[in-house]
């Protein structure tokens, strides 16, 4: 059951960043519309690696190695959610230094304002 | 409002996709096959009592090394972008007060050092590079932010990132000579399960990882700190 | 061997070695990064080499001592050691083209430069989706900062858009990711192969989303107006490894999950292919700023790759050698092509017409172009051949003919493009200013495309065209380009001949007679050629690349040789009419129709074959209905493009006419007798077909007939002389196309005798008409007259030409006229016979106007000066005057053997040769007889009027006076202005130019089409969003259609 909630509220926080990022035309609003829609996935990942009623993946006095296959939820969408949080970060970094390249040239945050290149 | 509207129906749309993703979902009962060989081999293969530390350094370490890497070009090119707008008009920041200064020399030490005991333990507890390496930039953030003046030294950290991301690249090469192959753990001796040496090149790893990791973080943040305000 | 994860750890290593140097180090820096870039194109290069000879075996490499799918694995076979070496290579020439880019920015730069190298290749090698993901994020990052090196301040905009939509793709893909991992409970993509992701309940929506996300980054149409805003507005460098190695990359990685999804997802892959293919070359029509226009041809490219990927059911283990074609042509040419644009200043496509100033440059461009339109002996060409046929094989017809389509439309923008290049004047402000790190990538890749082309021809299972003795002959023109005209003519000459004699026995009689008019027959008009002086760059290679597709067409014993021969003679003949003055429009005109036509000849071939990668010419007679009647319609269709019958005609009349003065009569003389021979060898294979009860023979007929007399009569009304003998061709062509429809022994006789006079009557009336326009400086012929006395030479040979075109005796024309009419008395059409009657007198009109106009009448006062035209000119008339007259009195010098050959497709009707007295069933002819009466006639007519003439009084010139009136248009007052005013008025209607209008309406059509659909790329990054979205849910939603 928490599983099931956990994975609704990932695709819920997903949905309402790809919206804000379809509806915002701040570029600082599309990049936190972004950062949401990246928790949401991180949420999902984590969720698909949860078995109910076990603990987490480190071996120690509690979990004896030789329990571990028993006891423990499924270790590596631990492992992939760590990755794609460390990129997610770093896209937004570089889209933030980007926003404020474009601002910079500008004095505008719209994104409807940089459209030269068309066609 | 049309936009909105067609945003509307197309995020429905997808909601629609997730809901059918959904209904089709049901949870693992039992570990897989993937998940089984991490519980039952890591302690005896990599020594290491963290799964998910076996798993990010060791078995999915080209992962790692990548994430690493993002991190280092989002340095380098937050860099490049912005040290375009570097040093137009003369920056004349705030200085911090004398509270902030005095808390900046009794907390970053010690900020420091929970850093390094993070990423030197990764393979023990939760925690590790990535994480050891946010505190110490924080560390770096908090000198920042109580000395916005004083210049930043961009070469020493340059070396730190260069120093720590070359060392790992060869270690990982060195797993190719010695061990199994790029990235294997098992050049040094696994030691004794559970302790601080242990786990072969993990902490090993992990250490230059949060090196290299704190110093990105630094770079990119002494970079903002450097732009003015618009 | 090395590992191949040196390969990652070479690029990344040094990307973080480059810290230690101080930013003042940026020389260094630089040598550095070249270094690491080509120690990774070493790594690579050693595994392709081993493992194409099969010293080494495809490796699976492990990391972490662990075997996958617990740990990641990396994959080294022959595609992956392909790609790594492109993407290397290609990130080191980019590395020189990018120097001034780099130094300016610093290490840092560098750095980028060498992750993004290092993660396409990662991208190609690893099995892993999720590093796969990875790989893909330091791209995405990567190009965000590659981006920020152009100079172009609109480029950060740029970065902005892709990151946007990079967000989008990222989202899916992990999504696809974790639930894939959760169906197959394994992250590498064999084992998700094996464990069946799409048989679990969420493998469907996981394998969607992932493979939408990585088909999102081939740029599919719609979803791709941020590539398309990278591709106008990066610096060049950095987009030729975006187009060239970022999607390489991408295609590949399409691939590895094309293999999980099995065939279920290969439609539809194919489809966004297509749909990429077609609507990015459509949308690429309107473009001027020539590197988007490159970036729409990349995307289009890459649909291209997709729908070959698509079709892996069906092509089997041949998908990689088409794919790789296609990609690795598309690769070398597109990153060439950028490379190149960073010589050129402006960014509008004329401002390449600086290329022209470097003879090199002009080369390495055609080079590319050829590459990407797959022209032989480019491995486009192989691979084309190979899809079509397979294509064809398993009746996939409207893929067949919308991927030709695309390729039509390309070749239009792209050779317009070289069209500029060669014709168009340079803006002022540009200069071409070669810098040698900009330099060096465009030859490398050239050579590049020319050692693929080896390659690939070495890998068909044809035989390798560069192998092939003409072409090697004419492409060795190319390193000879700065020897003196002379010099090359005399080689050019030599080389016909010798060909002639080297080949002489392989010819059948009827073969043999097209042999002769284009060896020996080719090398007679070149004699026309020495009057040029210097150097003539670029003539050589072409005028010897047609002739080397005309030695191999009629060689050519399998559908392939036949159709690698006609796309070179097609090439090369293109070249050459795009020599001339004013011929930029005609020449691409010329070359869409002959392309055009080529493409049905190929689809046609295609069909006959059914399935077989290639047949031998003869096998045409085997193909049984229902598919035979298309065969030949298609086939027909195709030569007649290359005759200019009726309706495909429009090219004719301008490059003929616009085309220097000898390449006229190559173009017109030879070039169009390939058409007539590919139709002989059809109608020899075939024979008449019928197609929904329609006898197709018969329809030819028609066509001859409609198309002899509307060209005749345009002829009628041209002033412009080249104009009215390139009319006048359309007309004779015909007449032949009459002949070979008859479908008679007499038939064929007579449209033979057609390709014998049409080349010699042809060929030598464009040289006189030259030589007079190159004298009199203009080719309208109301502005010459009375140049009977100053060029007693080339009136001589108007003079016989027209009599022998008439077909009046006693020259050769009127045999060809004796054997039609014993022809048509053996043939039962008889309406397009009776309009084939109404042209004669039409021919008659125009060839008056020839002499009447240019020679006789009053000389014009700027006239009074010149002289006979240049000897080489002359010269070679003379030359066909002699033989109109030997074949005048001995026609059976040649007929005789074609006669008895041509029998044994038709016994019935054969002539009779009994020493000089020819006799059909309905009559008989003696030549010289005819001579001998025919000149006794005309010399007592002609002293009799000498008699009575010898006190005519000379009217003086202007001795109408005009009071003071000076006419608006001058001409209008000269009799020789719209000569045949009266007849216009009669016929007139038969002369609007429908056909122009309707060929003009397909383009405009086409463009404005065009025009309109790409402003949907509003430059706004949030409508691209929308677009990418919207993407998704389209395909999802056809995918789910389709499977329900």
């Amino acid at each position: 059951m928490i599983v099931q909630v956990a994975l609704a509220t990932g695709f819920v926080l997903i949905l309402i960043g790809i919206y804000g990022a379809l509806t915002q035309r701040n570029l600082l609003r599309m990049i936190v519309a972004f950062t949401v829609a990246n928790s949401g996935v991180n949420l999902v990942i984590v969720a698909v690696g949860y078995l109910p009623g076990r603990t987490a993946p480190i071996l120690d006095a509690t979990v004896p190695a030789a329990e571990a296959a028993a006891r423990i939820i499924d270790p590596v969408p631990q492992a992939l959610v760590l990755t794609a949080i460390v990129i997610g970060l770093g896209v937004t970094a570089l889209m933030l230094a980007f926003a404020y390249k474009l601002y910079e040239k500008r004095r505008s945050l719209d994104i409807a304002r940089f459209s030269e290149l068309k066609w | 409002m049309i936009k909105r509207a067609l945003a509307l129906l197309l995020v429905l749309a997808l909601g629609g996709l997730f809901a059918s993703l959904m209904s089709a979902y049901a949870p693992d009962p039992e570990l897989n096959p993937t998940a089984r060989y991490y519980a039952e081999h890591t302690a005896q293969d990599l020594g290491a009592a963290n799964l998910v530390t076996a798993i990010i350094v060791t078995y999915r370490g080209l992962d790692t090394l990548g994430e690493v890497t993002v991190l280092f070009l989002t340095a380098a090119i937050v860099g490049l972008v912005l040290a375009q707008s570097r040093r137009r008009i003369p920056h004349q920041p705030v200085p911090g007060g004398e509270l902030l200064a005095t808390g900046t020399r009794l907390l970053t030490p010690l900020i420091l050092l929970l850093g390094v005991y993070v990423f030197v333990n990764g393979h023990l507890t939760p925690g590790g590079g990535f994480q050891g390496g946010a505190i110490l930039a924080s560390g770096v953030l908090l000198v920042l932010l109580a000395d916005p003046v004083k210049p930043f030294s961009h070469g020493l950290i340059s070396v730190i990132e260069s120093l720590a991301g070359t060392l790992y690249v060869l270690i990982g090469l060195a797993g190719l000579a010695l061990a199994g192959g790029f990235l294997d753990n098992r050049i040094l001796p696994l030691g004794e399960f559970g302790q601080l040496f242990s786990a072969g090149a993990i902490p090993v790893i992990y250490s230059l990882i949060g090196l290299k990791v704190g110093a990105e973080f630094a770079s990119m943040l002494a970079s903002l700190s450097e732009t003015e305000d618009l | 061997m090395v590992s191949p994860i040196l390969i990652i750890a070479l690029g990344l290593g040094t990307a973080f070695l480059l810290g230690f140097l101080k930013d003042s180090q940026r020389g260094l820096a630089w040598l550095v990064t070249l270094a690491a870039l080509a120690g990774m194109s070493g790594v690579s290069g050693t595994w392709l080499w081993a493992l194409a000879e099969g010293t080494a075996q495809p490796m699976d490499v492990w990391t972490a001592g662990t075997p996958p799918p617990f740990a990641i694995n990396l994959r080294m076979a022959l595609p992956e050691a392909a790609l790594t070496l492109l993407i290397s290579l290609t990130g080191l020439l980019s590395a020189l083209s990018l120097r001034d880019a780099l130094l300016a920015r610093g290490r840092r730069a560098m750095a980028v430069l060498l992750v993004i190298s290092m993660a396409l290749c990662g991208v190609v090698l690893t099995r892993d989706v999720f590093n796969l993901f990875v790989f893909f994020e330091l791209i995405v990052i990567a190009t965000g900062g590659l981006v920020l090196l152009s100079e172009d301040h609109r480029a950060v905009a740029a970065g902005f858009k892709y990151m946007v939509v990079a967000q989008f793709i990222s989202i899916f893909l992990l999504l696809g990711i974790i639930f894939a991992y959760h169906a197959t409970g394994s992250l590498n993509l064999d084992d998700m192969t094996h464990a069946g992701l799409l048989g679990h309940p969420v493998g469907a929506i996981a394998f969607f989303m992932l493979f939408i996300a990585l088909v999102a980054e081939l740029k599919p149409f719609p979803a791709n107006g941020w590539a398309l805003d990278i591709y106008e507005s990066a610096h060049p460098g950095f987009s030729a490894l975006f187009s060239a190695a970022t999607g390489a990359a991408a295609l590949f990685a399409v691939d590895k999950l094309l293999l999980v999804g099995g065939e279920t997802w290969l439609p539809v892959a194919t489809g966004i292919g297509l749909v990429t293919f077609v609507a990015a070359n459509l949308l690429a029509l309107p473009q001027t700023h020539d590197r988007r226009l490159l970036g729409y041809s990349s995307v289009a490219q890459t649909g291209l790759v997709l729908v070959v990927l698509g079709q892996r059911d069906i092509l089997g283990d041949q998908t990689y050698y088409i794919a790789g074609g296609i990609l690795l042509a598309h690769a070398v040419a597109k990153a060439g092509l950028y490379w190149l644009s960073g010589l050129v200043r402006e960014r509008h496509l004329e401002a390449w017409a600086i290329l022209r100033n470097s003879p090199l440059l002009v080369f390495a461009f055609a080079t590319f172009l050829a590459l990407l339109t797959g022209l032989p002996p480019f491995p486009g060409f192989y691979a084309k051949w190979d899809l079509i046929h397979l294509l064809a094989g398993e009746g996939r017809l409207w893929l067949l003919g919308l991927i030709l389509l695309g390729a039509l439309v390309e070749s239009g923008y792209l050779f317009r493009w070289f069209g500029y290049i060669i014709k168009r004047q340079a803006p002022a402000s540009e200069s071409l200013e070669p810098n040698a790190w900009q330099v060096i990538p465009v030859l490398v890749a050239a050579a590049m495309s020319w050692a693929l082309a080896w390659l690939w021809g070495d890998l068909s299972g044809h035989g390798n065209l560069l192998l092939v003795l003409p072409l090697i002959f004419a492409l060795a023109f190319l390193f000879l380009d700065d020897l003196p005209a002379w010099l090359k003519n005399s080689l050019a000459i030599a080389g016909l001949l010798a060909w002639f004699g080297l080949t002489y026995e392989l010819y059948d009689p009827l073969r043999l007679i097209f042999a002769a008019i284009f060896l020996p027959g080719g090398a007679l008009v070149l004699l026309a050629s020495y009057h040029a002086h210097g150097s003539r760059t670029g003539f050589y290679p072409s005028a010897m690349l047609m002739y080397a597709g005309l030695a191999m067409l009629i060689l050519a014993r399998t559908s392939f040789e036949f159709f690698a021969a006609w796309e070179l003679l097609t090439i090369g003949s293109y070249f050459l009419i795009l020599r001339g003055k004013e011929s930029e429009p005609h020449a691409l005109s010329y070359l869409l129709f002959s392309l055009g036509g080529a493409f049905l000849i190929l689809a046609g071939f295609a069909l006959a074959a059914q399935g077989q990668a290639d047949m031998a010419m003869a096998a045409l007679a085997q193909v049984a209905e229902p598919l035979a009647p298309w065969v030949f319609l298609l086939l027909a269709v195709g030569f007649m493009t290359k005759t200019a019958a009726i309706g495909l005609h429009i090219w004719l009349p301008g490059a003929h006419a616009e085309a220097e003065t000898d390449v006229s009569p190559l173009v017109s003389g030879i070039l169009l007798k390939a058409g007539l021979y590919g139709l002989f060898v059809l109608l020899m294979a075939m024979g008449s077909q019928t197609l929904y009860g329609l006898n197709l023979t018969h329809a030819m007929l028609w066509i001859g007939a409609i198309t002899a007399l509307v060209g005749n009569l345009l002829a009628v009304f041209q002033e412009d002389a080249k104009r009215l003998l390139a009319y006048s061709s359309i007309g004779q062509m015909g007449y032949a196309l009459f002949g070979l429809a008859m479908m008679n022994h007499l038939g064929w006789l007579m449209a033979l005798m057609f390709v014998i006079n049409h080349y010699v009557y042809k060929s030598m009336l464009f040289l006189s008409v030259g030589g007079i326009a190159k004298r009199t400086g203009t080719r309208l012929m109301y502005r010459m007259g009375g140049l009977i006395t100053l060029m007693p030479l080339s009136f001589i040979a108007v003079l016989i030409g027209i009599i022998a075109i008439s077909g009046v005796p006693p020259l050769s024309g009127f045999g060809g006229r004796w054997i039609f009419y014993n022809a048509i008395l053996d043939s039962e059409a008889r309406l397009p016979i009776i309009i084939l009657f109404l042209a004669g007198p039409i021919a008659f009109l125009y060839l008056f106007r020839l002499i009447h106009t240019i020679f006789l009448g009053q000389l014009k006062d700027e006239l009074r000066q010149i002289r006979e035209a240049p000897f080489w000119i002359v010269m070679p008339q003379m030359i066909f005057v002699a033989i109109l007259l030997v074949v005048a009195v001995v026609p059976g010098l040649v007929l005789r053997r074609v006669d008895a050959y041509i029998t044994q497709f038709f016994p019935q009707g054969a002539l009779n040769w009994e020493g000089l007295t020819i006799t059909s069933q309905y009559g008989w002819w003696n030549p010289v007889a005819i001579m001998i009466i025919v000149g006794v006639i005309f010399m007592s007519i002609f002293a009799w009027l000498l008699f009575v003439n010898r006190k005519a009084q000379k009217v003086k010139q202007f001795n109408i006076v005009f009071s003071a009136e000076r006419p608006y248009r001058p001409e209008t007052t000269h009799h020789a202005w719209n000569f045949f005013a009266p007849y216009r008025k009669a016929l007139g209607f038969l002369t609007v130019p429908l056909v122009t209008l309707f060929w003009n309406g397909v383009t405009d059509t086409l463009h404005a089409g065009a025009d309109f659909v790409r402003r949907f790329y509003t430059g706004n990054g949030q409508t691209y969003a929308f677009h990418f979205i919207i993407f998704v849910l389209a395909v999802w939603g056809l995918a789910m259609g389709a499977r329900a």
